[in-house]
């Protein structure tokens, strides 16, 4: 499958740290790449450089072939490249479909509001599109934070732990929607620490420690990766034997 | 009545009590009042657009306004520019400073953002104060006058009463409304809105910041602009009083106790606050105290200024019109 989006040799240094260490990843449309690993390990600085908010001290970011890693966050947008945050970002004043709408006039959409109702839609919040973001529940925060960058009208959505927080319902919710996104042709890359969310839905896995790519596969087969075992997903310890009596 | 039906009587109203108060107000000193609060209306919907709708607290308006009078009055003394000429061209130069100014203070925000402006302010008063060759310093320039109006059929008409004078700020502050609104309500606007809302937010969803906030700052301040051209004709005389940092002061009191982020809440913010200290005169010493009372108390308790809870509280609800907040 043709990359859509590529990072080459990704590292982010700030001072004496090294955040990101020559972290090369792809994806393709219609594909799920997961980025997982333990907290601090760069995935959300990984999100920083894709989306032009940190500058890579090397490497650069290729979308459909282009380097865009000099761009400003919001020519990175408008060209396609969409993102979700850790701690949710919603308009907080604004009636959501006020809010959604953004996306779609950041295009010069000639119908904003249509656009922000079909995202809303999408995600199933239609029936609250006059209320404001903030007298929504914590996980419906969380899917107007999806309908928001669906509007901006992505070919590539950026997920930061979509999951978090979230209930096995909500979740199974999420995952329908990711799922619905990848057969539409969207190249989705998502941070999440659910592993039951990561495991089912990700056409490959990346696995980071330490700023530093340690695997990448199919997710069946990073499972049982050793390394990933050790750095991340744990090793169960064997009974501690007391010794004869 | 429909909202509609209501809202085009209550604009029809209002039409005819402005057209109407020459009419009725015969006092000078209070014609004079209504004059400076038209003048501060054109101000404070320029500066609106900056604080309430991009979110960003400029304390540069007072030296965008005395730039337009300065520059309005200089055209008039060297070039004999009349009003006429002297209005747009001060509102096209503080356009231009602002955006000058703008290239390179837009890319910070806060308090980084508030201090710069204060700098910039402080340093147009120098100027205006020191260049004593082109602006005369301390004892300004007098004798500014107000020119004849020609209208086809009727000839040269003589506006310098303040009786005509009004008429002339009335509609430039019609004007100036009408500008801001089609500009709040244009894509532009809602840009602006989501700027102030969450600007890492609207900035990650594809709209530029410093773009959106750009284009704000130089509407505003091309409006202060104006307005200091219409003040300098209007009183006949600029200097550098009107740098003063009182003058951003009330022109902020205006716009945040008026209800910043929409339109008429600082229009009609500017028009209470130009008449407040003066009908608190009758208070003697006490004035100020009073005011500033007031204003205390407004801060503190009407987190959505002065004029719209206001109105909740005295028109009954069935007259209120649907989505005054648009306005």
């Amino acid at each position: 499958m043709p990359a859509l989006l590529e990072g080459r040799g990704l590292t982010v240094r700030f001072g004496g740290l090294t955040a990101l260490k020559s972290v090369d990843l792809a994806v393709g449309a219609g594909e799920v790449l997961s980025v997982i690993g333990p907290n601090g390990a760069g995935k959300t600085t990984l999100f920083n450089v894709i989306t032009g908010r940190v500058r890579p001290t090397t490497g650069s970011v290729l979308l459909r072939g282009e380097a865009i890693e000099r761009l400003a966050p919001f020519r990175i947008a408008q060209r396609g490249v969409v993102r979700t945050f850790q701690k949710t970002e919603v308009f907080g004043g604004l009636s959501l479909l006020d809010g959604v709408a953004a996306g779609a006039l950041a295009h010069d959409d000639p119908d904003p509001g249509a656009r922000a109702r079909e995202a809303l839609s999408t995600v199933g919040l239609q029936n609250k599109a006059e209320l404001t973001a903030l007298q929504l529940s914590y996980g419906d925060q969380r899917l107007l934070e999806l309908a928001q960058a669906l509007a901006a009208q992505p070919a590539v959505l950026l997920l930061d732990e979509p999951a978090s927080g979230m209930n096995h319902q909500e979740c199974t919710h999420i995952m329908r929607l990711i799922g619905e996104l990848r057969a539409r042709g969207l190249a989705i890359v998502l941070v999440e620490h659910n592993m039951h969310v990561v495991m089912n839905i990700s056409d490959r896995v990346v696995v980071i420690n330490y700023g530093e790519k340690i695997a990448e596969g199919r997710p069946e087969a990073v499972r049982a990766d050793r390394r990933v075992i050790e750095a991340y997903l744990g090793v169960e310890q064997p009974a501690v034997d007391a010794g004869p009596r | 009545m429909s909202d509609t039906g209501r809202q085009r009587l209550a604009t029809a109203a209002v039409c005819v009590a402005l057209f109407a108060v020459p009419l009725v107000v015969h006092d000078e000193y209070y014609l004079h009042l209504f004059i400076v609060s038209g003048v501060f209306v054109v101000a404070v919907l320029g500066l609106d657009l900056i604080v309430g709708y991009v979110g960003q607290l400029s304390l540069a308006h007072a030296a965008f306004f005395a730039i337009g009078a300065y520059t309005s009055a200089l055209l008039f003394v060297r070039l004999q520019w009349t009003m006429w000429l002297g209005l747009p061209s001060a509102a096209l130069f503080t356009g231009l400073v602002a955006l000058a100014l703008g290239s390179v203070i837009l890319r910070t925000r806060g308090h980084r953002f508030i201090i710069i402006t204060v700098v910039f302010a402080e340093l147009m008063r120098l100027v205006a104060t020191n260049w004593v060759d082109v602006t005369r310093g301390f004892m300004g320039l007098p004798g500014l006058q107000v020119p004849k109006l020609y209208l086809p059929g009727l000839g040269a008409i003589n506006i310098a009463s303040k009786e005509r004078f009004y008429y002339v700020v009335l509609v430039a502050a019609v004007l100036a409304y009408f500008a801001c609104r089609a500009i709040v309500r244009s894509s532009i606007g809602r840009k602006f809105v989501l700027i102030r809302e969450n600007e890492p937010l609207a900035e990650s969803l594809g709209i530029s910041a410093f773009r959106y906030s750009m284009i704000a700052f130089v509407a505003g301040a091309a409006l202060a602009g104006a307005a200091g051209s219409l003040y300098a004709h209007y009183v006949g005389f600029v200097s550098p009083d009107l740098f003063n940092f009182s003058y951003v002061t009330i022109m902020l009191i205006m716009v945040i106790l008026g209800g910043k982020g929409t339109l008429l809440g600082p229009a009609l913010g500017a028009v209470l606050f130009t008449f407040l200290p003066e009908l608190l005169r009758e208070a003697s010493h006490w004035r100020m105290i009073i005011f500033a009372t007031i204003l205390i108390v407004a801060t503190l308790f009407m987190p959505r200024g002065i004029i719209f809870p206001l109105v909740e509280h005295l028109v009954p609800r069935r007259w209120r019109v649907r989505n005054a907040g648009a306005a």
